[in-house]
């Protein structure tokens, strides 16, 4: 009898767990719904910004700008986006793992590094590890606001002016489309040059439309590639809150399922174990008959 | 212009990072541009321009009402009129019966009270004024 009840009171115990995962589930869908609609409000603003650069490139300007300036690296910042939680795979230890090569390759060239972290994960991890943090962020959760983004990056902007850092990269895990996520890490500054509209595989319509500027084409440029800046380094964040939501949807999704099979399997030793205790109890009785009726 | 498709009008957007708050055809749409306003109706000139601060409004939005024409505050940006549209592009756009009026004149108090040192300080607090009176003349309107 005890083996059956023990096996019993296991199966009640991964159904539990089962709920609970299931349950943590469909939280990480509803959220993964809301901050993809987030996600693509903002994907206009983006691609207003790059016509425009597009259309100052094609104007001729665009070439001299603080932002644009390649200079050999010497100090060099990192940016890390994880999740405040886990429960979501292999979300935070993929980028963990990017940024300890990119931190290494730093250190064996001697370059100074200023590391951000965002996430409560990847802090930990990384303090583990003994990684050295000039700031850390934990209030980035599934809907990181645009106005909680700008200061992070104006600072950067402020640095990379005064020459303080001469790169910028974020590490973060970005998202293809629900099937792809991937850890990588990007460089944000210095900016890629504005490459003219027409050059690409968009030729006509707008290459042929003459703009004026005003006041004028490098004035627009300067106030314009902060702010493409900034929209890029909000996607980052954007970008890693869909991925750590699809990453935990799917983990619970594999949750729920393996708890489903351990449930069956449970289920099929518990019978067995409860009709074999039968048959032993009905093998007793007619041992007991037998032995009554000699 | 004797174009037969005035009645037409111009389709006006205006885009913030976070999401395309207004996306409405128009008679016309008025742009505060960095040293004034600025008209635009069908058939304008392409331009690209660097906005102030200040409302743009929209006048004779289809759907909406006749006499009061519709007013999004906008602080800086961009817009991008092509020959049909406008595109205004900027970090912080808020529609003008949002504004909280009293929020707005505590603003602009604060910014007229603070002190600022040194040339980049000093600037950066007019901005802050210009910004918080654009922001009360809208809320007020």
């Amino acid at each position: 009898m005890a083996k059956a009840r023990a096996l019993d009171r296991r199966r009640k115990s991964v159904r539990n767990i089962r709920k609970i995962t299931r349950t943590m589930e469909l939280i990480a869908t509803a959220r993964f719904k809301k901050a993809m609609d987030r996600s693509i409000a903002a994907r206009d603003y983006t691609t207003q910004l790059a016509k425009i650069l597009e259309n100052i490139a094609a104007a001729g300007a665009g070439a001299v700008h603080p932002l644009l300036d390649v200079r050999p690296t010497q100090r060099t910042a990192v940016l890390v986006l994880t999740g405040n939680r886990g429960l979501c795979g292999g979300y935070n230890s993929t980028v963990v793992r990017q940024s300890l090569a990119i931190l290494g390759q730093w250190k064996s060239e001697r370059v100074a590094t200023h590391v951000t972290v965002s996430g409560k994960r990847g802090i930990s991890a990384l303090k583990f590890r003994g990684i050295e943090m000039a700031e850390q962020f934990t209030t980035f959760e599934d809907k990181p606001q645009f106005d909680a983004v700008v200061p992070i990056g104006r600072r950067y902007l402020a640095a990379y002016a005064a020459g303080e850092i001469d790169r910028l990269d974020v590490v973060y895990t970005k998202f293809h489309n629900i099937a792809k996520q991937e850890a990588i890490t990007e460089m944000l500054l210095p900016l890629k040059p504005p490459e003219p509209a027409g050059s690409a595989e968009r030729p006509t319509q707008l290459a042929s439309q003459e703009y004026d500027f005003y006041p004028s084409a490098e004035s627009i440029l300067e106030e314009i590639l902060p702010a493409s800046f900034l929209a890029r380094l909000f996607k980052c964040f954007l970008d890693a809150a869909v991925s750590e939501q699809v990453a935990r949807m799917v983990a619970m999704k594999a949750a729920t399922e393996n708890a489903s099979g351990l449930i069956k399997n449970l289920s099929r030793q518990y019978n067995r174990a409860r009709q074999s205790q039968i048959t032993g109890e009905i093998m007793e009785i007619l041992g007991g008959v037998e032995a009554l009726k000699k | 212009m004797a174009d037969t498709k005035t009645d037409a009008g111009v389709r006006c957007v205006i885009v913030t990072p976070e999401t395309t708050i207004l996306d409405a055809r128009a008679r016309f749409v008025t742009l505060p541009l960095f040293d004034g306003l600025l008209g635009v109706a069908r058939g304008h000139a392409p331009f690209i321009g660097r906005l102030g601060v200040g409302a743009v409004r929209i006048v004779g939005e289809q759907g909406g009402s006749a006499d009061r024409p519709r007013e999004v505050f906008v602080e800086g940006g961009f817009v991008e009129v092509g020959h049909d549209a406008v595109t205004v592009i900027t970090q912080r756009a808020l529609h003008a019966e949002k504004i909280d009026a009293d929020q707005a004149r505590t603003e602009l108090a604060t910014a007229q009270a603070s002190k600022a040192v040194g040339d980049d300080a000093i600037a950066a607090r007019f901005k802050a004024i210009e910004a918080a009176r654009a922001l009360a003349r809208t809320a007020g309107r």
